[in-house]
């Protein structure tokens, strides 16, 4: 079975090329796998199925979408909320009806009407205020023959947003963890959070709790690595939390090695988002593989986590209150840090094993490539010897064939 | 109660399966509970015919039987075990295996095709909706136990089943090495034929209908110990419980066979079993030099092996003692009173 794969690769800058390195090899032992050209909108010869890599970023997926336009095949959808995506491929093509009529499609004439203000500036870019109100997956929803994400959560939005397709919930695969040595930096204990530093990370809830938690555990310490958001103003916030002179270590863009290193020195991982748009953190799963207790916001996939690996700070009024509760527990209890790191990484070596998320892609690849064909010839040989004797369509007994069809097909 | 045994039948093939799913039924009625056989005919090609013969099971109604409720159905083999029952117990002998380890092996049944490829996921889909739903999960060994686990992350207990009842006995070291299975390629007769080969003095019997039987008897015969190696084909319990009574040991070596009664039986006659480092559920009772050999699968590692058994009475026959006291350990009213539990 001929399998071709549209996806950015190494060496673009891109969570979702890394993905793709990491797990071509081990699909490539169980099916034949044909990496497209970038920028190439048909598959090769011979194709049995297409895989479509489809994230938020315009600029790594914009030619991908393209290529699904032509050929419809299997989706695999990184973020549910794609309109940073949609908006890249129509306003930053100068396409404004395009928008607009992604914004129709997906919220009627009050969708086109905001729409025309974003275009005419009356109001901030919905993309950047409310995505997770108008989500514009409508397009690649309807142009995917199945449908492989990383959690139930996108799973259930996926579905109530219409799509009726088969889904299949493949789990993000663990990362090798490189054989390297902790960085040096000062904290017991050391909490880490790592990627853009923003409102949508929970930085300014995560200093405030981390300021709270400095007040009785001056020793404690908060590593932020990545680089700052346009527009957010961490310098001024350190200085009125009181946090610019101690307990915050700040590194901005690191490399590979060096996150990993920094990531190797933090007691705690600290993974809070909102608003989610349905995609899983790759940090997140490097603190599973290393064995990290971690702290996320209740929402998305990090809901999905495990009691045992993860605490979970709902994102609400107390949100603050609850952050510095939990990171008081784990400051002061050395053995629930222990305990929440072994499980972490059982979970990654279980669950998020790379042998186990292959099997499970090259599951879905091989239902979605034959599964049609398979499915139509059961029903045509199951509705041949209903009609041989007699039972008529939408007769009681033609119904209690199709419900146990479903039971063992929910496709059928 | 009352109890329903389910199974598939594949027309005109009896195999330990069979055998097994029989003796339960006669073997609960042995303990006052009403219960029958309920199978029905199996044919797993070409194509999507597997899907369509495992639907069969799903449609029929089993709840109750002539007005009388069916208080439990008892289900053994693929695909008996999607059949929909409130208290559906399964006592699985073995998956659907050309959709798992058996895949892309010469075993195997399903191409690369897409549609093949597919074929082979739903009977995974089927195991995980028809498994999933048994009130209670048997496997009838750790390897079977483990397969379906690996495969479904299903957990089920394990439970062996005895021995077919025979006049099992132990006449004494006798000279020859029997075989009793089922002759088709995955047994693996042809390790000991061409061990015979390796050793002279080998003198073999083998016991058993198959497919594989015209290739193994011109396997022989090429090999010129068609004089040292006699086939018997099928026979009575009556020959084949003397048969075990009077040679000095057993071979039994099927490629990761689910769970194998030969060893079983061979214990219970005392005698010793030879089997394969790669042979799977045998190896769960036959230990080498504890109550058996086990040895790589090469035709020559067999023959020394047999060989050493032969030379070596004293040590066959503790051997067979000790694997008599693990078989005794597995019997009917044990098993029942798990199963029903």
């Amino acid at each position: 079975m001929k399998v071709a794969l549209f996806s950015p690769m190494q060496p673009e800058r891109s969570g979702i090329a890394d993905y793709s390195e990491l797990l071509l090899p081990a699909l490539r032992s169980r099916c034949e796998i044909v990496v497209v050209k970038r920028g190439s909108k048909k598959p090769p010869r011979g194709t049995d199925l297409c895989v479509y890599h489809i994230g938020n970023n315009p600029d790594a997926h914009g030619w991908i979408v393209e290529a699904l336009r032509r050929t419809p095949g299997v989706v695999v959808l990184h973020d549910f909320v794609l309109h940073h995506l949609v908006a890249g491929l129509t306003i930053g093509r100068r396409d404004g009806h395009g928008y607009l009529d992604a914004m129709e499609r997906e919220g009627g004439v009050v969708g086109r009407l905001l729409g025309h203000a974003v275009l005419d500036k009356r109001i901030p870019p919905i993309w950047e205020n409310r995505p997770e109100d108008f989500h514009l997956a409508g397009e690649v929803l309807g142009l995917a023959t199945g449908l492989i994400v990383h959690s139930h959560y996108v799973r259930d939005r996926s579905r109530a947003a219409g799509y009726a397709g088969p889904i299949w919930v493949v789990p993000h695969p663990a990362f090798p963890v490189p054989t390297l040595s902790a960085a040096v930096v000062t904290g017991d204990p050391l909490f880490g959070s790592f990627g853009n530093v923003n409102a949508s990370k929970r930085v300014p809830q995560l200093l405030e709790a981390f300021a709270r938690l400095r007040q009785c555990h001056e020793t404690s310490g908060l590593l932020l690595v990545g680089a700052t958001s346009p527009g957010f103003d961490l310098d001024r916030r350190l200085q009125r939390l009181g946090l610019d002179s101690a307990g915050l270590v700040r590194e901005g863009y690191v490399d590979e090695r060096r996150l990993w290193e920094l990531m190797i020195a933090a007691d705690v991982h600290v993974s809070l988002r909102s608003p989610t748009m349905g995609e899983t953190s790759g940090t997140a799963i490097r603190a599973l593989s290393l064995g990290k207790p971690l702290i996320v916001s209740d929402v998305g996939w990090f809901s999905e986590l495990p009691g045992d690996v993860a605490l979970k700070v709902p994102v609400d009024e107390h949100e603050v209150d609850t952050l510095a509760a939990a990171l008081e527990l784990l400051a002061t209890r050395p053995d629930v840090r222990t305990a929440m790191g072994a499980a972490a990484r059982d979970l990654a070596r279980h669950d998020h094993g790379l042998d186990r998320v292959a099997d499970l892609y090259a599951s879905a690849f091989e239902q979605a490539a034959g599964g049609g064909v398979v499915r139509d010839a059961v029903l045509l040989e199951v509705s041949e010897a209903a009609a041989a004797v007699g039972i008529a369509p939408g007769s009681a007994e033609a119904r209690e064939i199709a419900s146990r069809l479903s039971e063992v097909d929910p496709g059928a | 109660m009352r109890i329903a045994v389910v199974r598939p039948q594949v027309p005109f093939a009896r195999g330990g399966a069979e055998i097994f799913s029989d003796a339960l039924v006669d073997e609960l009625r042995m303990r006052g509970h009403e219960a029958d056989s309920v199978t029905v005919p199996f044919k797993w090609y070409p194509g999507a015919r597997v899907l369509t013969q495992a639907f069969l099971w799903r449609l029929l109604d089993l709840t109750e039987a002539d007005g009388k409720p069916i208080d439990m159905v008892v289900a053994t083999k693929f695909p008996s075990y999607l059949v929909r029952h409130p208290e559906k117990r399964v006592w699985l002998v073995h998956q659907f295996r050309q959709a798992y380890e058996l895949d892309r092996t010469a075993l195997g049944q399903f191409g690369e095709s897409p549609e093949d490829r597919a074929v082979r996921r739903r009977v995974q889909e089927l195991d995980r909706v028809g498994l999933g739903e048994a009130s209670r999960l048997f496997a009838t060994s750790q390897n079977v136990a483990g397969r379906l686990e690996r495969s479904t992350g299903l957990v089920a207990e394990v439970l062996p089943h005895p021995a077919q009842e025979l006049d099992y006995r132990n006449e004494g070291h006798g000279d020859f090495i029997l075989s009793v299975n089922r002759l088709d390629r995955a047994k693996r007769i042809d390790l000991l034929i061409e061990a015979a080969a390796v050793e002279s003095s080998l003198e073999v019997v083998v016991v058993g209908e198959g497919p594989d039987r015209d290739r193994l008897e011109a396997l022989a015969r090429g090999l010129g110990v068609a004089g040292r190696v006699r086939f018997t084909g099928r026979v009575g319990a009556e020959e084949v419980a003397r048969l075990y009574a009077t040679c000095f040991a057993s071979f039994y070596a099927p490629v990761d066979e689910d769970f194998g009664l030969g060893p079983y039986e061979s214990f219970l006659s005392g005698k010793p079993v030879i089997t394969a480092t790669d042979a799977g559920g045998p190896l769960e009772i036959v230990r080498d030099g504890s109550t058996g050999r086990v040895v790589p699968p090469e035709a020559a590692a067999v023959a020394d092996a047999a060989v050493w058994l032969r030379e070596h009475p004293d040590e066959a026959t503790a051997y067979g003692s000790a694997g008599h006291a693990i078989a005794a350990e597995v019997t009917w009213d044990r098993a029942i009173g798990r199963l029903l539990s």
